[in-house]
């Protein structure tokens, strides 16, 4: 019997570790006089203060901000049209436009990265903001159109069928029956799209212009001259904002009377 | 009859939506907002960089320098200094590979960029593709600082188009606390009590290259017998490789993971600060050795910044404060004289050495190849 708790805690407590020990060590060793992050060598707060100072790095986190708030919505759009939309119709052909939709995240990404600048060069198009948003969004539409499409496959048809039975536009009906239905999965797929644009390094650095450096192009391309505690310090920040910020979601949208009602 | 069925079920529906959207629309809207607040606080920084722009001098310099190279290059203040100093606007972006540079100033055929700095092999490349654009020395007021050994090299040997910043060395970095022997070249390292005790870079010119040295043969020959029986060598080497890896080696030296090391000339740098008992060693097979060099691009948008920047980066101080920031070997002679006197050693080769340097320099493709899989096999033998 006693089995039976223990065992999970322990696994409980594996995995956390194995999630956040890391993690936490990043962030101790962000307060560390020394470069090297295997010497522990007191304590300080210099690379937060040089962090601040890097007018450069500031840039780069501004543009990764941009370009996945941009990429993530506009992939929020067109995954969710086109799952609607496949779901709707069968139309002929229709399986094999399923596979070729969500082949961007199936192909390697050095192999679209560079296809896309062999592209865009072709088609003459200034590398910059707008290559790197159409790039992050060709990446980010299949993981938008495979959520929604997973949900509207566990929709009951008849909810839709009925607002039309009564008289109810398609375009009608689609607002206000299909997409509240699919909100969550929309915006779980246009989270996640903003996770994996915020983080890519290997086809921005193929599509970025001269003036769009990303954050993770800028972290990378310390391999020459090693990571130094300024890398750790930055990482520590956008940490305790991500928990800030998901900390803050979560008190607005927490459970209310009114709602534990309905 | 009809209509009050029909608003339950659609209040219902509109209820469901509400709460969905209460969720989902807060977790939206905090992203949205903290994407318009940091966009807002990068907008004020450029509108005051511009600002200043405007009020500051404003005679000559005005605009931005595009610079491209990898992450870290520089202090701070050095940046800072020469955006007071000139007026032009740094806009520092970033390459990770030499590769990646090449494919990008391709595709924008030598333009986008005004000055680029990188590895002495791609060069070759990139002037060959007549990517880059001849300097005007006469620009360069500082020009004359730079050390002749560098110059003339494989990549530019009228150095017409480059101005080398910085030098990669090979060198062995031993703990002597920890070895029993002296280590005086990379013979040395075949022998049996460093057995499972060395960490070496994944780098293949390099690591193959120490055999071909150990044998006599040059860094860059395209003998292939030469550069099997090297690989037959390096495997022997194999027993005591303790660690392959290119990224913070210098941890597992200054850790005692490794007790003698070959690695990039910044890692040992970095170890050596970290630990001044470690000894470097200048092979007695003679020293291989590569350059980092900067050119401006065939078709640079702003080659005025860049000269500026040149002449500002061979400035002796300025140069002094890149490479003590850096650990990377000095190219500037002028710069020798402001080196503190601890980084001095570790930034400049000791004089009666520096004759017997050699340059790893670009090579047949079959040579290259057999290297490749000499390497591979090494590897698997080293277990890695």
């Amino acid at each position: 019997m006693k089995n039976r708790t223990v065992l999970p805690n322990i696994y409980l407590i594996v995995i956390l570790c194995l999630f956040y020990l890391p993690i936490i060590l990043v962030i101790l060793y962000s307060f560390n006089v020394s470069r090297i992050s295997s010497v522990w060598e007191g304590f300080t707060l210099d690379w937060y203060r040089e962090l601040l100072r890097d007018r450069s790095m500031f840039e780069a986190l501004r543009n990764s901000l941009i370009l996945a708030a941009l990429s993530s919505a506009a992939a929020g759009v067109v995954g969710t049209l086109g799952a609607t939309g496949m779901a709707r119709r069968r139309m002929r052909g229709g399986k094999a436009m399923e596979y070729l939709s969500t082949l961007p995240i199936m192909i390697p990404e050095i192999i679209l990265g560079l296809v896309l600048l062999v592209f865009f060069s072709a088609l003459g198009l200034p590398f910059g903001m707008v290559t790197l948003v159409i790039a992050h969004t060709i990446f980010c539409i299949p993981y938008v159109y495979l959520m929604v499409k997973a949900r509207l496959a566990g929709l009951d048809k008849s909810y839709v069928e009925a607002a039309r039975d009564l008289g109810a536009s398609e375009m009608r009906a689609f607002y206000d029956i299909t997409l509240p239905l699919t909100a969550p999965a929309i915006v779980s797929g246009v989270l996640l799209s903003f996770a994996m644009s915020f983080d890519d390094v290997i086809i921005s650095v193929f599509v970025t212009g001269a003036n769009t450096n990303t954050l993770p192009i800028k972290i990378y391309s310390q391999l020459k001259t090693g990571v130094t505690p300024k890398t750790n310090a930055l990482c520590a920040v956008i940490f305790l904002v991500t928990v800030f910020l998901g900390g803050l979601s979560a008190w607005i949208a927490r459970p209310r009377k009114k709602d534990i009602n309905i | 009859m009809d209509s009050p069925p029909e608003e339950k079920g659609y209040k219902h529906i509109t209820i469901i939506w509400e709460v969905n959207m209460k969720k989902t629309g807060s977790v939206l809207l905090t992203a949205l907002l903290l994407t318009v607040f940091l966009a807002g606080c990068g907008g004020e920084q450029d509108a005051s960089g511009s600002d200043r722009q405007e009020g500051g001098t404003g005679t000559t310099a005005s605009g931005q320098l595009n610079l491209f190279t990898w992450e870290g290059m520089f202090p701070q203040e050095l940046l800072d200094g020469f955006e007071e100093e000139t007026g032009y606007r740094i806009n520092y972006v970033n390459f990770d590979y030499d590769e990646t540079m090449l494919a990008k100033l391709e595709a924008s055929k030598g333009g986008d960029y005004d000055l680029v700095i990188a590895d002495d092999y791609i060069i070759e490349t990139v002037i060959a593709e007549e990517l880059a654009q001849a300097l005007d020395t006469s620009r360069i007021e500082n020009y004359g600082n730079i050390d002749a050994v560098y110059q003339g090299q494989f990549y530019d040997p009228d150095d017409q188009y480059t101005v080398p910043f910085g030098a990669g060395v090979q060198t062995i970095v031993y703990d002597p606390a920890q070895v029993d022997i002296t280590i005086n070249g990379y013979a040395d390292l075949w022998d049996e009590s460093l057995a499972d005790s060395i960490g070496i870079i994944a780098n293949y010119r390099v690591i193959d290259g120490l055999a071909l040295k150990v044998l006599g043969e040059s860094y860059n020959t395209e003998d292939l017998d030469k550069i099997k029986e090297a690989g037959d060598l390096l495997k022997d080497l194999a027993p005591n490789i303790r660690l392959i890896k290119d990224d913070n080696l210098q941890d597992d030296l200054i850790s005692g993971e490794v007790s003698a090391a070959v690695m990039y000339t910044s890692q040992v740098t970095t170890a050596k600060l970290a630990n001044p008992d470690l000894e470097i060693v200048y092979p007695s097979e003679g020293i291989g050795f590569g350059i980092m060099a900067g050119f401006i691009p065939s078709d640079a948008p702003n080659a005025d910044a860049a000269y500026a920047f040149l002449d500002y980066l061979l400035d002796a101080e300025n140069a002094a404060a890149y490479f003590e920031y850096l650990g990377y070997y000095s190219t500037n002679v002028a710069a020798n004289d402001y080196l503190s006197d601890d980084m001095k050693d570790l930034l400049t080769i000791p004089e009666g050495y520096a004759t017997d340097m050699e340059m790893i320099q670009n090579i047949g493709s079959e040579a290259e190849q057999l290297h490749s899989t000499e390497w591979v096999e090494f590897k698997t033998a080293a277990g890695q």
